[in-house]
């Protein structure tokens, strides 16, 4: 399990890395305890996953009271929806990180001062290989292949598909943030999209990389 | 919109996934999704895809008051059938059921956490309708502390099985459901599947389960055990609660 990952991270955000990921089979326990409406599994799966969802929000909506709204919400609909999670058969964290980012796509109204900084988009931006990040993510074999992945895509394709998804623009966010036009933007982010599928899906030969 | 071409699902669960489409766009999409089983794994395929990206985004931790609201938000909703129990304190339970009400509840939960575990899984099946269904036993089978599946008797002759955490067992064994009496062997309640809900109809059910202690689950040969009892090692094991008689639906006006 990796703790402490060299992320490349806005200085002035306070961040706990060395919060280490839970692991899916002890997340996946916690949520199907919660779904029978066990309490204390609840609050356990609160206090593993809350740092990384609230980070997951933080970068979409921007301002903590939103975020924080999020989280709250997203935690109300779990508990909830805890006892369908088994039928949906994902990962717990790909379930959870789901629910908090479509609250936050929900909620947010984008204020008019524009996004942070463009280190903002970080890790897997990354064009110029990094082998220690590369290394670090090697026992989490989802992480390490959607890396592998996104780097394979174009530049333009890469960049666009991480800034929806990071920040959670939309189309003509990303297309002012690039300074590309509407149309074409839609376009590397569809193609990327498929492209990063087929990768994923193992569809593709996908050579040595971009 | 026309939905129900899979190119277009695609591209359209991509685009709802990543964050891209907004707005209404947004709000129909997630209207067609309950009714649309290949609409939903195309979803579902897509956050698989991409929800691992987010775990290159840095931890933040939120501020205690959040789970506070939380734990606020959870306590506001208590079901009808949790309150019914509530309040007849049933003299079969060991647990006094006034620690819901109590902080001592979340701080000792461990230790009657099977118990409760038990009640509160009433309504795993019957979703929100929960004065439409209330199960006359139920049963949470573990293992090794992790809740494997719930049962439920709905009806005198009728037993729902559904399986909350399923193992990846090998497609050539049946798992074989067994209720465990007081004394005596084990007995036969049938084969369940691997993953899902099953349903089992017996006509005697009622009077196996009377006298039943636990249920419990083995792995047997395909088509369930040769020898008419468990060979196979015990998967997952969990006691028989009995659920209190339910009483009158109607209450009786107030006379003044």
């Amino acid at each position: 399990m990796s703790v402490g990952r060299a992320t490349k991270t806005h200085p002035n955000k306070t961040t706990d890395q060395m919060t280490p990921t839970p692991s899916n089979d002890h997340l996946a326990t916690l949520l199907a305890r919660a779904g029978l409406g066990d309490r204390q599994a609840f609050s356990d799966l609160y206090e593993a996953s809350k740092s990384k969802l609230f980070g997951v929000s933080l970068r979409i909506v921007r301002e903590r009271h939103i975020a924080e709204e999020v989280l709250q919400d997203s935690f109300v609909k779990i508990w909830h929806h805890a006892a369908d999670y088994a039928v949906a058969k994902s990962a717990p964290m790909t379930w959870m990180t789901a629910i908090v980012r479509n609250r936050s796509l929900d909620i947010v109204r984008r204020p008019a001062h524009e996004i942070a900084d463009e280190n903002d988009y970080f890790a897997l931006n990354m064009p110029d290989d990094s082998p220690s990040m590369a290394e670090q993510l090697a026992s989490k074999r989802d992480q390490a292949e959607i890396v592998r992945c996104m780097k394979a895509l174009d530049n333009e394709q890469n960049s666009a598909i991480l800034l929806a998804f990071f920040q959670g623009l939309s189309h003509s966010e990303v297309a002012d943030k690039l300074h590309k036009p509407l149309g074409t933007v839609k376009t590397h982010i569809r193609r990327g999209l498929l492209r990063l599928k087929d990768c994923l899906d193992g569809q593709v030969n996908e050579g040595g990389g971009a | 919109m026309k939905l129900d071409h899979p190119e277009l699902q695609n591209r359209l669960a991509a685009e709802y996934v990543l964050g891209t489409m907004r707005g209404g766009a947004r709000r129909r999409f997630e209207e067609y999704l309950p009714d649309n089983p290949s609409l939903r794994d195309a979803v579902s395929q897509w956050e698989a895809c991409l929800m691992p990206m987010a775990d290159q985004i840095p931890s933040v931790t939120p501020p205690e008051r959040v789970w506070k609201k939380i734990i606020d938000r959870v306590n506001g909703i208590q079901t009808p059938a949790l309150a019914r129990i509530n309040q007849q304190k049933t003299a079969n339970r060991r647990t006094g059921w006034r620690f819901f009400d109590s902080l001592l509840f979340w701080r000792n939960l461990g230790i009657s956490a099977s118990t409760l575990v038990v009640v509160l899984s009433i309504g795993l099946f019957a979703g929100n309708s929960w004065q439409a269904h209330e199960p006359m036993m139920t049963a949470v089978l573990e293992e090794d502390g992790v809740a494997r599946m719930v049962i439920e008797q709905p009806k005198a002759d009728m037993l729902m099985v559904k399986m909350v955490k399923p193992w990846k067992t090998a497609s050539t064994k049946s798992l074989q459901l067994w209720v465990m009496p007081k004394d005596g062997p084990a007995r036969s309640i049938g084969i369940i599947n691997q993953d899902g809900s099953t349903k089992i109809r017996m006509q005697d059910l009622s009077g196996m389960l009377d006298n039943g202690l636990s249920f419990a689950v083995t792995k047997e040969p395909f088509g369930g055990s040769p020898t008419g009892q468990p060979t196979g090692m015990i998967l997952c094991k969990g006691v028989i609660a009995t659920m209190p008689p339910k009483p009158s639906k109607r209450a009786a006006p107030p006379l003044i």
